[in-house]
């Protein structure tokens, strides 16, 4: 519909807004929960999506088709954080109090994520198919566990990502 | 600068010199952007292009619904392009034009109409309907991209006559 459309996009450019102006003041944000969590979701939605893509292209032998996938990863990963001010916690949202109660290990996760996926980005780029594999392999523990593991409640049909050897 | 209608892969190797600029810049955790407005914004539209090239040769290759994907993700980072253009960001390396100040609700409209746009065409593949994505997919490089870029972008020399929508952009430079 198309106002959902228009209102979703003035709550976003709002959100985007804001989370630059609380990372300027240090201060949150005072849109409404729910919208925040959704806005995550979506989010991190998409992450996942193109984390997806990424191994299927890894699977098809497309190794470096995955460098556009692996900056969409580093690009909304630079965001995270910006959607997690305190107090956005609803029934909704699988997010783990720790987030605020270890705030700069948090950080500290996003920031690996936008760090992991640029070099899977910058060897995707290099056409280097065997680095790009060996990144993937681990990615999931190493990009995405490294967030989930600590600070997020696992769905209950996916466990939570077990370290694979 | 050398500007050339690029495939892909080149795009991106760009897409690696500013983020590698991106990260010398911004170390710092808390922030989401960088101080560089013109470095930030070229790499998010960079990321739309490829996105966009990515969902065309999906489109070529008839894989559809993995569409979607390429889709979202322009939706997503349409949201992000108005705050990337803050008032008197306009360096000898950006391709702005001083409209977008003077005209900003129509530039922040532009924005909005693409987020818009990508939504219809991620709605369509993820429907799986070859004939309403193609659709959408035709109309898209003037519709979402054009829409912005011919009033509040200086287009690259070569560009300049390329707009008509169609074709995938498999250009090999030689």
């Amino acid at each position: 519909m198309e106002l959902r459309h228009v209102r979703t996009g003035v709550i976003l450019g709002s959100l985007v807004a804001l989370a630059v102006v609380g990372c300027a003041t240090g201060t949150t944000t005072t849109t409404g929960a729910s919208d925040t969590v959704a806005n995550r979701q979506r989010l991190m939605k998409n992450v996942g999506a193109n984390w997806a893509e990424i191994q299927n292209k890894v699977k098809a032998g497309n190794a470096e088709a995955v460098a556009v996938n692996a900056e969409v990863l580093s690009l909304h990963a630079q965001r995270i954080t910006s959607y997690f001010p305190e107090g956005s916690l609803t029934d909704k949202s699988k997010a783990k109090p720790d987030i605020w109660q270890k705030w700069p290990e948090f950080q500290a996760a996003a920031k690996n994520l936008e760090n992991r996926a640029g070099t899977l980005r910058d060897q995707a780029v290099a056409k280097d198919a065997a680095a790009v594999t060996t990144t993937v392999g681990t990615f999931g523990r190493d990009a995405c566990g490294a967030c989930h593991t600590p600070f997020r409640v696992p769905p209950p049909q996916q466990q939570p990502a077990a370290p694979r050897s | 600068m050398k500007l050339r209608h690029v495939k892909s892969s080149v795009v991106l190797g760009s897409l690696v010199a500013l983020a590698l600029a991106s990260s010398a810049t911004g170390q710092s955790t808390a922030k989401i952007w960088t101080s560089d407005a013109v470095a930030d914004r070229q790499r998010l539209m960079k990321l739309n292009g490829a996105s966009w090239a990515d969902a065309q040769a999906k489109l070529k290759a008839g894989n559809i619904e993995a569409i979607a994907v390429n889709a979202e993700t322009m939706a997503l980072t349409s949201t992000q392009i108005a705050a990337l253009f803050p008032e008197g960001s306009l360096t000898d390396k950006s391709k702005a034009k001083p409209e977008i100040w003077q005209k900003w609700a129509e530039f922040e409209a532009a924005a909005k109409n693409m987020g818009a746009q990508a939504e219809k065409l991620r709605d369509a593949a993820r429907s799986k309907d070859q004939a309403a994505t193609e659709a959408v997919a035709k109309e898209f490089g003037r519709q979402a991209c054009g829409t912005c870029h011919q009033p509040f972008r200086v287009p690259p020399p070569q560009q300049q006559q390329q707009q008509p929508p169609s074709p995938p952009q498999q250009l090999q430079p030689r």
